[in-house]
């Protein structure tokens, strides 16, 4: 008897050891903000911060009165899918093949060149964009393009968002790369020698022997990058401010300067309920357009 | 057992102590918020120096309070995200005792609570306010009370540069009659415009006139001198009319079309845009006086100047903003930064007394002649280091053609959304008429009812 309460306790306790700091953890850094955003979205906040009534005021504004939200929803949809295709996935993909194609060195000396855009801090990473592209005679960008004998040009005001792409893409390309090498160096050997054998290219093996095997993994990094860069504005308001005038302002920096930057608490919560919801709605799309429940089954057979 | 004893024991020895023992002198704290700011570190500077006097006067009254002041450096980069740190630091009870604001935020703190209405501290201390120059006033009242007292003043101003005239082979009568051919309205806001593409155009300067980056108030005089105004007096409503503001619009795109004003003159950093004027690039800026005393006398961003005054105005004259039509009126722009005393510090009364001793002209003096900026008391205007310094004595007589910013609290964010504006037409991603339905529809989603919007004001 005495025998079996004890157990128990010691399950109980175990339970609470184990899963207690991490349930802490989600209840205080991401249920706790979301019930305090959706508390601030319907009140009447503003710049000095006291709540006198609430309200769907915010709300109502956000789904008919905001003129510029349509111009940032464009805005935020071209970033994401361009930084997302071009280099999230498609470049990353490119460094997994070419990296784990050259010898171990090389490719790992590659790799960690790749990676260093994402270990430096983010306001040294945008600090050094502005100086490349800097629109003046001096801009790191426009003294080899005087030096080649073309004029020199002004990004920032001319190309802005091909610059937000580029400045996020040559950091967000890491991410894809590291996974993908690691899933294509799981790829057994033999698949590629029996291809070999079968006279397949290097093209058609990428084609019917790498890609479906990794599969999977450009799946999840799709799905992870996609929300990430969905909420991500850092470096661009580091580099263009959103600028010039709403053409960088993504759907995430517009929040920030509506809440942050003048002073409208309650609607900046109220635009991050926004985001939040169709950050929830894009999850669920490639959740389910991946069939990501599929990867996430049991194995039907036991992996030594 | 034997803890229990043991603290008994002491906590008895304590309560006899400190009943034996006379009470300690009282020293009070103030706090004191100032943001950081190179064009004016005795602003926070004279507030700390006001606590000696304020000491020494207590100690002959007899009291054994004393003060000190614990100044604290508000880290933002302009005076709007300043003030919007300083309302989230009251809304956590962690608010100063006084603080430096941009008078135009006045209403605001006001509007919550954090504002003092100073009226009767200032009938009872006509030592230090008597002799504050009146005007300074209308830029503290908020419904009619005052509730801040003013710290400085400054003019705004177009800064050419008179070489580049010379360059392009203008005489001397032509280069030094410029500023009296303004303030008699004979030159035009387009006359200054084309002269400044002429410079350009004779490869005299790669950019013809500049302004600051952020939303801020020089460029407001711009608007004044095309007939805009920001308020309605009578309804204290702000106000967006819509030909007006059209105008001078119109004159920033020009500008920006004919390359006057680069493009993306909003999207530069000050280092680029100061450093292009004092390397000699540019031909106008436009900012306050004291930017005279920050980089442009000596040697700061890139080149070194003459310090003298005859070399300085040799080389660089000042300007208001022009009128917009022939025969029409010059406007300038005074925006006067304030203390603010919290009136639910326990401390307000000592916290008001040491603004009360910062005003006098022994302190303000400093800050002006240190900075540049304009006196605020008459006997200030009148001390030998005043008239010493050269820059203030020929930026005075400029005030008569001064105007204030509304102290609205939304005028913050009005202005927010005309930078924006101003943004989107010098970058060529919308036309001034465009932009005129920009703001109107941003005015009126985010002020609602605090902005009135009229097609003009004739």
């Amino acid at each position: 008897m005495t025998l079996r309460r004890s157990e128990s306790i010691r399950r109980t306790v175990d339970r609470l050891v184990f899963l207690g700091p991490a349930t802490v953890l989600l209840a205080l850094f991401f249920v706790a903000p979301v019930i305090v955003d959706v508390a601030i979205a319907f009140s009447d906040m503003g710049r000095n911060l006291r709540v006198t009534e609430f309200t769907t005021e915010n709300v109502r504004h956000v789904l008919t009165g905001d003129r510029r939200l349509v111009g940032v929803m464009t805005t935020t949809f071209i970033y994401v899918v361009s930084t997302l295709a071009i280099f999230n996935i498609g470049y990353g993909l490119v460094l997994a093949l070419a990296t784990t194609a050259l010898p171990q060195r090389t490719g790992a000396f590659f790799r960690a060149v790749w990676l260093l855009p994402r270990m430096s801090p983010s306001v040294v990473y945008a600090l050094l964009w502005s100086w490349v592209v800097a629109p003046t005679d001096y801009g790191l960008l426009n003294q080899i393009f005087t030096a080649l004998g073309l004029s020199p040009i002004d990004m920032k005001s001319n190309a802005p968002m091909l610059l937000i792409v580029l400045a996020n893409g040559f950091i967000g390309a890491s991410f894809g790369m590291i996974i993908f090498t690691s899933a294509i160096r799981s790829i057994p050997e033999h698949l590629f020698h029996a291809a070999r054998v079968d006279g397949a290219g290097e093209l058609a093996i990428i084609r019917h022997v790498t890609l479906p095997a990794i599969r999977w993994q450009l799946s999840f990094v799709t799905l992870y990058q996609a929300l990430a860069l969905l909420v991500s504005f850092e470096y661009i308001w580091l580099i263009t401010d959103g600028g010039p005038f709403y053409d960088t302002t993504v759907w995430a920096l517009y929040v920030y300067k509506r809440a942050f930057g003048s002073g409208q608490y309650a609607y900046g919560a109220a635009l991050s309920l926004g985001l939040v919801l169709i950050g929830i709605a894009v999850a669920l799309l490639l959740w389910r357009f991946f069939d990501m429940r599929a990867m996430l089954q049991k194995p039907r057979i036991e992996v030594a | 057992m034997r803890y229990l004893k043991l603290i008994a024991t002491a906590a008895i020895f304590g309560s006899v102590m400190s009943a034996l023992t006379p009470a300690s002198a009282e020293e009070v704290t103030i706090k004191l918020w100032a943001r950081a700011d190179r064009s004016g570190p005795l602003r926070a500077g004279n507030i700390v120096a006001a606590a000696e006097p304020l000491n020494a006067a207590l100690k002959a009254a007899g009291s054994d309070t004393t003060v000190k002041v614990d100044v604290f450096e508000g880290p933002a980069t302009g005076f709007d995200q300043d003030a919007l740190d300083i309302l989230k630091a009251f809304s956590v009870n962690e608010g100063p005792d006084v603080y430096v604001a941009a008078h135009e935020w006045v209403g605001e703190f006001a509007k919550s609570g954090y504002a003092m209405d100073m009226t009767d501290f200032i009938a009872a201390n006509q030592w230090a306010f008597g002799d504050v120059i009146p005007v300074l006033w209308n830029a503290t009242k908020v419904d009619g009370k005052v509730m801040a007292i003013p710290q400085d003043s400054e003019i705004r101003m177009f800064f050419y540069n008179k070489d580049m005239l010379r360059k392009i082979g203008k005489d001397e009568a032509f280069i030094e009659g410029l500023p009296a051919m303004v303030d008699k309205g004979e030159f035009t806001m387009q006359d200054l415009s084309n002269l400044a593409k002429e410079v350009v155009d004779k490869g005299a300067a790669k950019v013809g006139i500049i302004h600051r980056p952020n939303a801020g108030p020089d460029y407001l005089m711009v608007f004044s001198s095309f007939g805009a105004k920001f308020m309605d007096e009578t309804t204290g409503k702000l106000l967006l009319p819509k030909a007006e503001i059209l105008k001078g619009l119109q004159w920033f795109a020009w500008n920006a079309q004919n390359g006057v004003t680069p493009p993306n003159n909003t999207a530069m950093n000050w280092d680029e845009i100061q450093g292009g004027f004092k390397t000699e690039t540019t031909f106008i800026y436009h900012q306050g006086v004291w930017a005279t005393k920050e980089w442009m006398l000596g040697e700061a961003k890139g080149a070194t100047w003459p310090t003298d005054e005859a070399s300085y105005f040799h080389k660089i004259g000042w300007l208001h903003a022009p009128a917009a039509e022939k025969g029409g009126e010059p406007k300038n722009l005074s925006h006067p930064i304030v203390y603010v005393v919290n009136p639910q510090s326990k401390h307000a009364q000592l916290a008001a007394m040491l603004v009360a001793y910062a005003t006098l002209p022994y302190f303000n003096v400093q800050h002006a002649v240190g900075s540049a900026h304009l006196a605020i008391t008459n006997g200030e205007a009148d001390m030998p280091a005043y008239k010493e310094a050269w820059y203030l004595a020929d930026a005075t007589p400029m005030m008569a053609r001064s105007t204030f910013i509304p102290n609205h609290p939304d005028f913050g964010r009005y202005n927010g959304i005309l930078f924006k504006g101003l943004e989107g037409v010098e970058t060529g991603r919308l036309t001034p008429e465009e932009a005129i339905d920009f703001l109107a529809d941003e005015m009126g989603s985010e002020l609602g009812d605090s902005v009135t919007v009229v097609d003009s004001l004739n």
